[in-house]
């Protein structure tokens, strides 16, 4: 019996290649979106769940209010980790890591002892021992409880080691950095895996802290901690108050830093996040610097993944009853000859079910195929979960579970057929279930509608951070990586860059207005009778006389940093919303002090140095030396000459060491990768949901025509013209899809305002972003149904009455 | 007695109108009959077929089928008591498609729960009957429409059924087709199958040992 069901299910899925070939082709891909989806999702929250004692291990917040906003930090004071441990018996560990520049973090040049090659690693951070001992990572070579206990000590990841060391030794041996070899470093450790792969730490290289600076005001390390178990954390949050009380507070206080400073620190409080949320959950106030997801992302491609499994759902269980008719001889036969309802019932599931399976093999097919491109598109490392012992068991039981779903209302519909009306003729092809049809085409018009208008939207947001008014002109400039390595020699390698015919101007700083580069927060006050007024916290940052110029800020008031003045060196230009924030009408030539005085000479229009979804928060720059980076602006059209020249004049200064450089527009670009990603995953799935949807309607459309066939003729016979025909046959559709941009439009709107919101500068939404996911809607639908239309109205008329 | 009509009433109501499709029909079938029923479009031949052969219902009246009150018993005693007695032949033949004509033969048997090598013996034995064992891998339209009749009654000889019920089985081929058919009907009966034929063709009907003529829903 079975075999049979099956023989039936396979000669049917023969005989109509294009229409099981739509059914099974949607059903695929819909697996295939929702699959990939499915595995991007289980990464994300993949992130720090494989630590021994993940439940217990917490990163330290500290929040506050300022003007009626919300500041929160992670970065706390040398000495504070010791002092929780110590103060806290119920913190087990504290252990603390520095991911600042400022302290030699983040980028810089490595060297094996033996060799004269300098590379360039990013991933560079300093960390104590008790880190390791509260994470517990998996250790491939070195002793755990002594990795980072000695100064110069440092440990790197295997896939690092492996790089240097290939002969698999690399424990014991010594590196430089930044080819300095009177400060040799001993690698201590080798750590198993790659930590960015699974935690939201992306640090290759660990050094022992050199920091001795046991200031309660200086904040510059993640702190991190191991509770006991059955801790209560909203009361240990409470009672780590007193730190603040203790130090941190009148630290500040002996600074002095104004009345509104102070009532800043009355609200400070801390906070314990569990370290499993810190990829997903974390905010971008926290300022970490770290390459976050997005639970929203998450929630937002889940949805995605529902709707688009819906869809292709919804299209078999279409096809199915619309195809009806075509099964009802068979039903109304089998039931003369003897089968029960119940037979019928188990062969629809069956062919269902068989489906289904086929499906399920494509699409994971399919997704496999694609999951290399889906993981360049989302910058991960994923891969097929074959060998873990869930994956193929979910996958068959999901394949039954759905094909189940997706069966059982085309089971039940086609076994209720009555053989005395199908067998004399007579059946009514589902006027009854027209209207579901409909609804369903409804429904999947008004999904993909929704996902056209987001689509647009991010496109237009997308393009708008892009192409924004930065405030600076990121073109044709080249950053120049590095020239640490020149040692004394920086200024005298940009003076001859100068004289090269293709380059405009360069600059010496680390301070550039694209994320990975120095950073450094200070707190500006305004002294007024010896007593300091306000206090702003800003940016201050390092730079030479050709800065402004190179990077093309604009200036708004006052004059750019100058040789002529001598008085320069305590000079400081500060941007448009540091001077607001200060409460200055007219700065220039005003005094303003971080422990330093400084005479504001200049200020510049607001410029972009963040992530746009930030907004642009005080900066100022001083004359001061940073000589790791020089950005050279060339002149148009002669790029790769100027890259030839200037790296023969690198040669010039240090031979052994390789040339790195990139352009600013496109570190630019990258800042903006995660919005981009996100943006793009968004789009390829949307793709695919709009795909499944016009497959359905093209299926459907099919079916109509050919349900219409005998009217269509006896029509042409009595004289209808060919374009009444048509009109005929696509008004259904265009009175389905306008119902749908109908309802699609407000949801669109809606969610994509919330989608917006995250973002300091934004688009508008416009009218025509819905008039055209409208019309393209209407245009998709048109192109299907008007293929079937087409080929029903230049059928010969007696053909199709003859076969009646 | 194989089956007995008594006051049988079929009606439809169409704009308040009562409009009979049957009305008060009384016959009995004994077994071993061959009856034809005869009358012009619209008289109510295949309507009076489908209530014999209880794939319709019918609203007053009452119909024994082998000491069965048809009338008063419950949907699925009914489905089980055609589904084991009666075959059914159709005049445009109702062969599945996509089976083979030896699939066709075996369906019914699959639902009547047959083992696989009764059914194989079932079916060799029927294609070796009606003399198509070499069409038995062909599927319905490569026949001919005489081949596809004939694996029509074969496909309802297969369970034994004690009555056949065939509604214009000649309708749909020409003269010669239709003569062989008629043919082996008349051998079917004289083997015993009882047979109610719907035909419009008086030389169909005269194969018959009765005749039944209805016009308007009513037996004249």
């Amino acid at each position: 019996m079975f075999k049979n069901y099956i023989k039936i299910a396979w000669r049917n899925i023969k005989k109509d290649k294009l229409f099981t070939g739509i059914k099974i082709g949607g059903f695929a891909m819909g697996i295939a979106a929702c699959l990939l989806i499915a595995l991007f999702i289980k990464n994300e929250l993949g992130y720090d769940t494989h630590y021994k004692n993940k439940d217990r291990i917490y990163r330290v917040v500290m929040q506050g209010m300022m003007d009626g906003e919300q500041l929160k930090s992670v970065h706390f004071q040398l000495p504070f980790a010791e002092t929780l441990a110590s103060t806290f018996p119920e913190i087990q560990k504290a252990g603390k890591i520095n991911t600042s520049e400022l302290f030699g973090a983040g980028r810089r040049a490595l060297r094996p002892e033996g060799t004269t090659q300098n590379n360039f690693e990013e991933g560079f951070v300093y960390a104590d021992q008790s880190v390791f001992d509260l994470l517990e990572w998996e250790l491939e070579q070195g002793n755990p409880e002594n990795l980072l206990v000695n100064p110069g000590s440092v440990v790197m990841t295997a896939s690092k080691a492996a790089k240097y060391f290939p002969d698999g030794n690399a424990v014991g041996k010594t590196v430089f950095l930044d080819d300095n070899s009177t400060r040799p470093y001993t690698i201590t450790g080798i750590i198993k895996e790659d930590l960015s792969e699974k935690s939201h730490m992306d640090f290759d290289f660990l050094l022992a802290i050199e920091d001795t600076n046991m200031s309660w005001s200086n904040n510059n390390y993640f702190t991190y901690v191991l509770l006991d178990d059955n801790v209560d954390v909203a009361s240990l949050e409470k009672k780590m108050g007193s730190i603040l009380e203790n130090f941190v507070i009148p630290a500040y206080r002996e600074r002095m830093r104004g009345e509104k400073f102070m009532e800043v620190l009355k609200t400070l409080e801390y906070k314990l996040q569990p370290i499993g949320d810190i990829h997903l959950k974390s905010d971008l106030k926290m300022g970490d610097g770290l390459n976050h997801g997005d639970i929203r992302f998450v929630w937002l491609f889940a949805a995605i993944a529902g709707f688009v499994l819906l869809l292709a759902v919804i299209n078999f269980i279409n096809l199915s009853t619309a195809k009806s008719a075509n099964r009802a001889k068979e039903v109304g036969l089998k039931k003369t000859v003897g089968a029960f309802r119940g037979d019928l019932v188990s062969q629809f599931l069956t062919e269902s079910i068989l489906f289904s399976i086929i499906s399920f093999v494509i699409g994971v097919l399919l997704a496999w195929g694609l999951l290399p491109t889906f993981n360049s598109i989302a910058a991960k490392n994923i891969g097929m979960p074959w060998e873990t012992w869930w994956f193929l068991p979910i996958i068959g039981i999901a394949a039954l579970i759905i094909g189940i779903i997706a069966g059982l209302y085309p089971a039940f519909y086609l076994s209720a057929f009555k053989p005395v009306n199908v067998l004399k003729g007579s059946l009514s092809t589902g006027s009854k279930s027209g209207k579901l049809r409909s609804g369903l085409v409804v429904f999947q018009f008004t999904t993909s509608v929704v996902l056209i208008i987001g689509t647009l939207i991010i496109y237009k947001q997308m393009n708008f951070i892009l192409d924004k008014k930065l405030g600076f002109n990121k073109e044709q400039v080249l950053v120049i990586k590095g020239t640490n390595l020149l040692r004394n020699n920086t200024e005298s390698f940009k003076e001859r860059l100068l004289g090269l015919s293709n380059v405009k101007t360069a600059t010496i700083s680390d301070y550039l207005p694209i994320e990975g580069t120095k950073r450094n927060g200070n707190t500006f006050g305004l002294l007024r009778d010896g007593r300091q007024e306000i206090s702003v916290p800003a940016q201050i940052w390092r730079v030479d006389y050709d800065y402004i110029q190179t990077l093309g800020l604009q200036l708004k008031n006052g004059r750019s940093f100058s040789k002529e003045f001598a008085s320069d060196s305590s000079a400081i230009v500060i941007n448009s919303s540091m001077a607001k924030e200060l409460g200055f009408d007219d700065p220039i030539g005003k005094r303003i002090n971080n422990g330093e005085d400084w005479t504001i000479i200049g200020v510049l229009e607001d410029f972009h140095y963040k992530n746009l979804k930030e907004e642009i928060a005080p900066v100022s720059l001083v004359i001061g030396n940073s000589p790791s980076m020089v950005s050279v602006k060339l002149n148009k059209g002669e790029t790769t000459r100027a890259i030839h020249a200037i790296e023969a004049i690198w040669q010039d200064y240090v031979p052994q060491q390789a040339f790195e450089y990139t352009f600013l527009d496109q570190e630019f670009a990258q800042m903006h990768d995660d919005v981009q990603r996100m943006g793009k995953i968004f789009n390829s799935f949307a793709l695919f949901a709009i795909l499944v949807a016009c497959l359905g309607l093209f299926a459907l459309s099919a079916f109509l025509v050919e349900q219409r066939k005998k009217e269509i003729s006896i029509r042409m016979v009595l004289g209808a013209p060919f374009k009444s025909i048509y009109q005929l046959l696509t008004f259904d559709f265009v009175k389905l899809i306008l119902i749908s941009i109908l309802i699609a439009t407000p949801i669109g709107w809606y969610l994509m305002n919330r989608w917006l919101e995250d973002f300091a500068y934004r688009i508008n939404i416009s009218w025509w972003v819905f008039v055209l996911s409208g019309l393209l809607a209407l245009a998709v639908a048109f192109l299907t149904v008007s293929y079937q239309a087409i080929k029903a109205g230049l059928v010969n008329p007696a053909k199709s009455l003859r076969a009646e | 007695m194989l089956l007995q009509l008594h006051n049988i009433f079929k009606w439809v109501n169409s704009g308040g109108q009562r409009i009979f499709l049957l009305k008060d029909i009384n016959f009995e079938v004994r077994e071993g009959e061959f009856i034809s029923i005869m009358g012009p479009s619209g008289s109510g031949k295949s309507t009076l077929l489908n209530v014999i052969g209880m794939l319709d219902g019918f609203d007053e009246g009452e119909y024994q089928f082998l000491d069965e009150p048809v009338h008063s018993i419950k949907e699925k005693h009914r489905a089980n008591l055609y589904k084991e007695y009666i075959g059914f032949v159709f005049q445009s033949y109702h062969l599945l498609d996509e089976l083979t004509v030896k699939e066709n033969l075996e369906m019914p048997l699959l639902y009547k729960k047959y083992k696989g090598a009764e059914r194989k013996a079932m079916v060799a034995d029927m294609l070796d009957r009606f003399n198509i064992v070499g069409k038995k891998d062909l599927f319905p339209a490569q026949l001919s429409g005489g081949q596809q009749q004939l694996v029509g009654i074969a496909r309802a000889l297969i369970s034994n059924p004690k009555l056949i019920l065939a509604d214009e089985p000649t309708g749909n081929l020409n003269s010669k087709q239709g003569e062989e058919i008629m043919q082996l009907f008349k051998q079917l009966n004289d083997e015993g199958v009882t047979i109610i034929q719907v035909t419009h063709s008086e030389k169909n009907a005269a194969y018959g040992s009765r005749i039944i003529n209805l016009l308007d829903g009513r037996m004249i």
